[in-house]
C-alpha cells in the first residue's frame, strides 16, 4: 500500500512542474478571460470592474442595438457576426483549397522528382518569412498605382477593361467605382487578405504531409504496383488513408489557424475593418477602445470555437474500425 | 612576490570601484515616437545629449513607431512605465492622469513660466493640475503644389470654398488629381473631414461636441460630411487612396501627382525641403456665419509625461521640461513642428513653409484639438470607424450623425 502511494506520489511530483506551467499559462488565462467577459473596465484609466452579466455577449452578437435614451434601434459598430462569418470563410478556403493544394504538391514531390529538396525549400520559404514582410510584399502586389504587379498585369492583358466594371457592379458597400483598390472595399479586401494567408501556409501543410508520405512503408507501395495499381489508385487507396492522422492535424491547424488569424490581416488592413476577423476585433476592443471586458468576451468566444472545431474535426476523422475494436 | 601581486590586484579593484562610483550618474528611462524614419528623430537626437550634458544625467531612450507605441503604452502597467514617456495630450493623457499614473508637474513648471505660456498646457491640465510637458504644436495644414495650380490657371491657393471647387474642376480637366488621402490610416481622413466640419459649424460648437457636451445630431455636420463625400464622388480625390498608406500618399504629393495634400504641419520640413514650389494654407470657410478662415484643427498635442512610479520623479520632471524645451527648439528648426515654447534662440534659419504655418497659428481665431485625441479611447475609436465609412462612401452625412448620436450619446 505504502509502495503504491510512494509510486503515485513520485508520478505526481514529476508531473507537477508541467502541470503548474499548463495551468499557469493556459488554464488560468482562460478562466480569467471568462471572468473578465462578465465585467467592463478600463485598465489604462484604472476604472473599477463593473459586473455586467451577459451584456458583453449581447453587444457582440447583436447586429442592432437599442439606444437607451431614445429606444430606437441602431447599427452596432462592434458586431461580431461579420467577423465570425469572415473567419468561417477563411477556414473553408483553407480546408478546401489550401490543404488539397498542399496534398497535391506533397504527393508530387514525394515521388522523388528532380530537385525535390530545392522545391521543398521553395514551397516552405514563405512560412519562414516574417508575416510583416509578407504583408508589405502583398501590399506592393495589390498597389493600385503603376507599381502594383497585379493591376499592371491586368492592364497589360486588357483584362481590367471588363473586370473592374464587373467588380464595381458587385460592390454594394460603397458608391465608389473599383479601379484596382483590392484592399479598399469590403467585398474585395476579404479575398485580397485571404490569398496571402493561403499562399503562406501551403508550404507548412505540404511539409507535414510530405513527411507522412515518406513514412509509408515501401513494401506496401511495391505490392500495390505489382498488383497493377495506377499512381492515382496508390495515392487514393494507400497513401491518403495511411497519412489520415496527419491530414487530421493539418485540418485542425488550418481551421483553428483561420479562426485565430491576425498578423497578416493587420499588416495589410491596418486599423480599417474591411476584412475584420474576431482576432482583429479583439485587438481593437482591448488596445484601441480600451474595453477590456468586451475584448475578453471575444477571446472567450474564440477559445470556445477553437475547441469546438478541434473536437468536430476529431470526430469527423474518427476511425470507425478502431471504434468497433 | 605573491603578496605584491595580491596588493596590486586589491589596488586595481579599489581603483576600479572608485572610478565606477565616480562615474555614476543618475539614469532615467524615456520612451518616445522617433524611429529612424520619423520626422521627430533629429530633434530627439539633438536634444537628448544636450540635456544629458546640462543636467548631468544619463537618458536611456527607446524609440517606437506610432501605432505600435499606442498599443505598448496602453498595455504597460503603471510600475513598468519608464520615468518619462511620450503622450498625446487631451483625453489620452487624461486617462493616465485619472488613474494616478502621472506625476504632477506643477512644482517644476514654476521654473518655466516665462518660456512656456500656460495656455500651451491647457490640453494636459486635469483638475487644475499640469501633467505633461508640451513639445511642439501642430495644426492641420493644406499643402499646395503651386506648379500644378499654375497649370490650372491659379497663382494662389483659393481661399473661398467656391474658388477651391472651381480650382479642383480646372485641375481635373487638366488631368491632375486635386487631393490625395490615405484610406488605410483613418486619422488621415480626419485631417480632411475635421477642418470641413469646423469650417461649417465653427470651432466652439466642435469643441463642445468633442467634449461630449453637445450632440452629434446636427444637420450642419451632415451637410459638411456630404460636402466632403461629394468631393470624393466628383473625382477630386485619388481613388487609389482608399488602399494606400499615408507615406505613399505623401510621396505621391511630393512627386507631383496631387495638387493638394491636407495633413499635419509636422510635414512642413519634409515638404519644404522637397523639390518644387509648395505653399501652406488653411481649408476655406464653408459657412461664414459660424466659422472664420483662421479657425484651425490642432494645438499642442505632443507631450512628455513623468510616471508616478518613477524612483526619482523630481529629477524626471526637471529632465522632462528640459527635454521638452530642447525638442521643441530642434523640432521647430527642422520643421517637424511649431513651437509650443517661446523661442529664445535665433529663428532666422526656420524653413519658410514652417514660418508660414507658425504665422497662421499666431493669427488663429480658434482651435479644436484633433478628434481622436480630444475624445477618450472608446468614443474616439467609434468615431474613427464611422469616419472610415464616410471616406469609403459606405454611409452619408445623415448616417454619420445618426450612428454617432446613437453610439456616443
Amino acid at each position: 500500500m505504502k509502495r503504491t502511494f510512494t509510486y503515485k506520489l513520485n508520478i505526481f511530483l514529476f508531473l507537477l512542474p508541467a502541470l503548474i506551467l499548463f495551468i499557469g499559462i493556459l488554464i488560468a488565462p482562460i478562466i480569467m478571460s471568462a471572468y473578465y467577459s462578465f465585467h467592463e473596465f478600463n485598465l489604462v484609466a484604472n476604472t473599477d470592474m463593473e459586473y455586467v452579466g451577459l451584456n458583453n455577449y449581447r453587444i457582440l452578437f447583436s447586429s442592432m442595438l437599442t439606444n437607451p435614451n431614445t429606444g430606437k434601434l441602431y447599427a452596432n459598430s462592434m458586431y461580431l457576426g461579420d467577423a465570425l462569418a469572415h473567419s468561417l470563410i477563411l477556414a473553408a478556403l483553407s480546408t478546401f483549397i489550401q490543404l488539397p493544394l498542399a496534398l497535391i504538391i506533397a504527393l508530387k514531390l514525394s515521388k522523388g522528382i528532380r530537385g525535390e529538396r530545392a522545391y521543398l525549400s521553395i514551397f516552405f520559404m514563405p512560412v519562414l518569412i516574417s508575416t510583416v514582410i509578407i504583408g508589405r510584399l502583398w501590399m506592393n502586389i495589390y498597389d493600385p498605382g503603376q507599381a502594383g504587379l497585379l493591376n499592371a498585369g491586368l492592364r497589360a492583358l486588357g483584362i481590367d477593361k471588363w473586370l473592374f466594371p464587373a467588380i464595381t457592379s458587385r460592390i454594394t458597400s460603397s458608391k465608389l467605382p473599383f479601379t484596382g483598390q483590392w484592399t479598399g472595399f469590403r467585398e474585395t479586401a476579404l479575398l485580397a487578405a485571404f490569398i496571402p494567408i493561403l499562399w503562406q501556409y501551403v508550404g507548412y501543410h505540404m511539409l507535414l504531409m510530405y513527411a507522412g508520405i515518406k513514412g509509408v512503408p515501401a513494401d506496401l507501395l511495391e505490392a500495390a504496383q505489382l498488383d497493377g495499381c495506377t499512381e492515382g489508385q496508390v495515392n487514393r487507396f494507400i497513401i491518403i488513408p495511411y497519412i489520415k492522422p496527419i491530414l487530421k492535424v493539418c485540418v485542425i491547424f488550418a481551421v483553428t489557424g483561420s479562426l485565430k488569424s491576425f498578423d497578416l490581416i493587420y499588416a495589410l488592413m491596418k486599423d480599417t475593418s474591411r476584412a475584420e476577423l474576431p482576432s482583429t476585433l479583439m485587438y481593437k476592443l482591448l488596445f484601441l477602445h480600451q474595453r477590456y471586458g468586451l475584448g475578453s468576451t471575444v477571446a472567450v468566444i474564440l477559445i470556445v470555437l477553437c475547441f469546438l472545431f478541434a473536437m468536430l474535426i476529431s470526430l469527423a476523422f474518427r476511425d470507425k474500425g478502431a471504434k468497433v475494436a | 612576490m605573491k603578496k605584491v601581486c595580491a596588493l596590486l590586484l586589491a589596488l586595481t579593484m579599489v581603483l576600479g570601484m572608485a572610478s565606477a562610483f565616480a562615474d555614476e550618474v543618475p539614469t532615467l528611462t524615456l520612451w518616445c515616437i522617433a524611429t529612424e524614419s520619423d520626422a521627430n528623430r533629429p530633434a530627439y537626437e539633438a536634444a537628448i545629449p544636450a540635456v544629458e550634458e546640462a543636467l548631468g544625467v544619463k537618458i536611456e531612450w527607446e524609440a517606437f513607431e506610432n501605432d505600435s507605441y499606442k498599443t505598448k503604452i496602453k498595455s504597460t502597467s503603471a510600475e513598468e512605465l519608464p520615468d518619462i514617456f511620450f503622450t498625446w495630450s487631451g483625453a489620452f493623457a487624461g486617462d493616465f492622469a485619472t488613474a494616478g499614473k502621472l506625476y504632477c508637474l506643477d512644482e517644476e513648471y514654476k521654473n518655466y513660466t516665462a518660456d512656456l505660456p500656460e495656455v500651451m498646457l491647457q490640453n494636459s491640465t486635469y483638475d487644475g493640475k499640469h501633467y505633461a510637458v508640451p513639445l511642439t504644436m501642430n495644426i492641420v495644414t493644406l499643402f499646395a503644389n503651386m506648379d500644378l495650380l499654375k497649370e490650372a490657371g491659379y497663382d494662389a491657393v483659393p481661399t473661398t470654398y467656391d474658388d477651391l471647387m472651381a480650382c479642383c474642376a480646372a485641375l481635373k480637366e487638366k488631368g491632375i488629381i486635386p487631393f490625395g488621402c490615405s484610406g488605410n490610416a483613418t486619422w488621415c481622413v480626419t485631417e480632411y473631414l475635421e477642418p470641413i466640419i469646423e469650417k461649417t459649424i465653427g470651432y466652439e460648437a466642435m469643441n463642445e461636441i468633442f467634449a461630449g457636451r453637445a450632440t452629434w445630431n446636427d444637420p450642419a455636420i451632415a451637410t459638411a460630411v456630404d460636402t466632403f463625400q461629394k468631393m470624393i464622388i466628383d473625382g477630386y480625390f485619388d481613388p487609389d487612396g482608399l488602399s494606400l498608406d499615408n507615406d505613399t500618399v505623401k510621396a505621391n504629393f511630393i512627386a507631383g501627382k496631387y495638387a493638394f495634400y491636407q495633413n499635419g504641419s509636422w510635414n512642413c520640413g519634409e515638404i519644404n525641403d522637397a523639390e518644387g514650389n509648395f505653399q501652406a494654407a488653411l481649408f476655406p470657410v464653408m459657412d461664414a456665419e459660424k466659422a472664420t478662415y483662421g479657425q484651425v484643427i490642432g494645438g499642442p498635442n505632443d507631450a512628455l509625461a513623468v510616471s508616478a512610479a518613477s524612483k526619482n520623479p523630481e529629477l524626471a520632471a526637471k529632465v522632462a521640461f528640459a527635454l521638452g524645451k530642447e525638442i521643441c527648439h530642434y523640432g521647430y528648426l527642422a520643421g517637424s513642428g511649431l513651437p509650443a515654447w517661446t523661442p529664445d534662440y535665433d529663428t532666422s534659419a526656420v524653413k519658410p513653409l514652417v514660418a508660414d504655418v507658425a504665422k497662421m497659428v499666431a493669427e488663429s481665431e480658434g482651435m479644436v484639438l484633433f478628434g481622436d485625441n480630444a475624445m477618450s479611447a472608446d468614443p474616439a475609436n467609434v468615431y474613427l470607424s464611422y469616419v472610415a465609412k464616410v471616406y469609403g462612401c459606405e454611409i452619408d452625412g445623415a448616417g454619420f450623425i445618426e450612428a454617432l448620436t446613437n453610439e456616443l450619446q
